[in-house]
């Protein structure tokens, strides 16, 4: 113990972990009402290049004056050059970031977390559920394995919000339906509208879709992000419906002030949200008292 | 051999005086101090006023290493230029108890195992880490955690009272060098200080009411096997979740990070604080929703990350027995009655299974 713990102090000084990069915002998209999507790209040019991430991990982004939060990444690793952050407008940090336009410079530093295992994912059935604005980690995912389509085999995507209003990426979603090689189930929680009923014809629960995909659950991975009462319900359903919780990844939200484990907020259980996580396979549930 | 017995040294009480003055010309000096009926860790002018006959000070010397408030950057609002003024200076942490030297080494494993941190780190090679030997009041249990003896933490000298004399062994060789440029005021072992030294482990053994000790046998199990007792509740009923017993803690470490603009908005601090996982904002996201929303709750998590958090990220229990917040708590909430309370009903159940 001692002799380890000697090796510890004997390093030289490392880099500092929570130094960020400046970065300019190129382009704001409005998405939804309270929604924007910000890309970035860093000013240190060869950053740009080298910038590699995970579907699925997150940056701390400084948002100046205001203090620093963690997104995740919406943009897939295989379209360089940029980073694109999806933010809802929720807190005092991200009202501040929501003012911001083209040109203002921020500071970003990442990636952290550990990513959904794309890799092992290769070979298999992708299903993917989105909740709201859970569909900003898995837009990274969904465009990491259309870019690499012919590494996965059956792609699904279900993707349940409030009303055609709320609903994030309209285009794009739009495009993936018409896509021959992915399978896309929408809902809405209530159809109010010419608008809502133009973009399907589901109404109710995202739960209630999951029964209705046509894989075989034992060679599906399934990756879940949404707002965190919804975990419970879509977990207890696709374990009814036969998925493995080894194979089921949910994307979690918890304050993180350091991104590398050492603020202690994000912990669930033992384990650290930042380093450990955010995406948890949910066999967790059963070591982590209070995952979902 | 860890402690190098053949290098060891004795130093005549009358030369403390003497050591502590020469230790003054390596760097700050920091050394317990009384204030009322009370003690803490300070920097030291009058080397008369180092206080070695104390049980424990209200904060651990951690504050030296890792401040309670710290300002990580300035940067520019404008152009994000981030700059710092971060300069770490020698320092010697002189009278350090076992409990307290293996909390510094548990933080040595938090802060620079994975993701080390170089503020730390430059900190800790500038710092000289000093012990000296202690008894226990009733608020003590490093009998329980392991922690009674400083083998296997990180320290450099460690003063063992040997009744008229302190026998020095040496866990550095930073520790070596001091004794080397300041032999005068040390002279060699003898067969008799040798003997002293040893009996001295059984001496400190001998103080601790053994019937009063929590046992912390399989304490991860207990705990996680624990979640769902009434005992959480029941203590957490008592608690003012006031944070006290985290920042009088020797191993807690998490802080909160905050943007404060100048008055005129040109420039912004970044500090970070010490917080409590007691405090109920701990775990508040944006949005409003709290991960840990009820007291019994965040009560709970103190005791789950110090005896299965900690064991999981650093192989290492996170409570050194130091009692600091028992001693402290306002509700005078003890950590040893809460685990022998946990432990009461797992082993009632126990009994109860095997008599049936």
């Amino acid at each position: 113990m001692k002799k380890s713990l000697e090796k510890l102090l004997n390093k030289p000084l490392p880099g500092d972990p929570l130094l960020p990069h400046k970065a300019l915002i190129t382009d704001v998209e409005e998405l939804a009402p309270g929604h924007k999507r910000f890309s970035f790209s860093f000013l240190d040019e060869k950053l740009n290049e080298t910038w590699e991430h995970i579907p699925g991990q997150f940056v701390m982004i400084t948002v100046p004056k205001a203090g620093e939060i963690p997104i995740s990444i919406c943009s897939s690793p295989t379209r360089k050059g940029t980073i694109e952050l999806t933010v809802r407008k929720v807190g005092r940090k991200t009202e501040v970031l929501h003012q911001m336009k083209p040109g203002d410079v921020v500071a970003i530093r990442g990636p952290y977390g550990n990513g959904f295992p794309v890799e092992i994912m290769e070979g298999h059935n992708v299903l993917i559920i989105a909740g709201g604005l859970g569909l900003a980690p898995l837009r990274s995912l969904i465009w990491y394995i259309l870019d690499k389509r012919p590494l996965y085999k059956e792609v699904y995507i279900l993707y349940g919000t409030r009303n055609y209003e709320s609903v994030l990426y309209k285009e794009e979603m739009r495009r993936l339906r018409k896509r021959p090689d992915v399978k896309c189930l929408y809902i809405l929680d209530k159809i109010e509208n010419e608008e809502d009923r133009a973009w399907t014809d589901r109404e109710g629960l995202l739960t209630e879709l999951i029964p209705e995909v046509d894989l075989d659950p034992a060679d599906t991975y399934v990756a879940v992000c949404g707002p965190p009462v919804a975990y419970k319900f879509i977990g207890k359903e696709l374990l009814k419906n036969g998925y493995p919780e080894s194979q089921v990844f949910v994307s979690l939200e918890r304050k993180m002030e350091c991104g590398i484990g050492k603020c202690g907020h994000c912990q669930i259980g033992y384990k650290f949200t930042c380093v450990d996580g955010p995406i948890f396979p949910l066999w967790d549930t059963k070591n982590l008292p209070e995952m979902l | 051999m860890e402690f190098h017995i053949d290098k060891a040294r004795v130093l005549p009480k009358e030369n403390l005086r003497g050591f502590l003055e020469g230790l003054k010309n390596l760097g700050k000096l920091i050394a317990p101090v009384k204030k009322q009926e009370k003690f803490y860790f300070d920097v030291i002018g009058d080397v008369s006023k180092v206080e070695l006959s104390y049980t424990r000070t209200i904060l651990p010397p951690k504050k030296f290493l890792v401040p309670y408030r710290r300002e990580r950057y300035t940067y520019d609002a404008e152009t994000l230029d981030f700059s710092s003024s971060f300069k770490a200076e020698p320092q010697i942490i002189f009278g350090i108890h076992s409990c307290d030297l293996h909390g510094i080494s548990i933080l040595d494993s938090v802060y620079l195992k994975e993701n080390p941190d170089p503020r730390y780190l430059e900190v800790r090679k500038k710092t000289v880490l000093i012990g000296i030997s202690c008894k226990p009041d009733e608020y003590c249990f490093c009998m329980s955690t392991g922690t009674a003896f400083p083998d296997g933490a990180n320290w450099d000298l460690f003063l063992t009272d040997i009744g008229d004399n302190y026998f020095v062994t040496i866990g550095s060789t930073k520790g070596d060098e001091i004794i080397l440029n300041m032999k005068e005021f040390f002279r060699e072992i003898t067969d008799e200080d040798l003997d002293l030294y040893k009996k001295s482990s059984s001496f400190k053994k001998s103080l601790f009411d053994f019937k009063n000790l929590p046992d912390l046998g399989r304490i991860s199990q207990v705990i996680e096997l624990e979640y769902d007792s009434p005992v959480w509740e029941e203590e957490a009923e008592r608690c003012l979740g006031c944070g006290t017993c985290t920042n009088v803690c020797p191993t807690c470490f998490c802080y909160t990070e905050m943007d404060v603009p100048s008055l005129d908005g040109k420039t912004v601090t970044r500090v970070e604080f010490t917080t409590s996982c007691q405090y109920p904002y701990y775990s508040l996201v944006a949005g409003g929703h709290y991960f840990k929303p009820t007291r019994a709750s965040r009560f709970k998590h103190r005791y789950y990350h110090k005896f299965v958090g900690y064991p999981y990220q650093i192989e290492k229990l996170g409570c050194v027995g130091c009692g600091r917040c028992s001693a402290e708590c306002p509700a005078k909430i003890s950590m040893i009655e809460t685990i022998k309370k946990l432990r009461g009903t797992a082993d009632e159940e126990e009994l109860r299974k095997v008599a049936e």
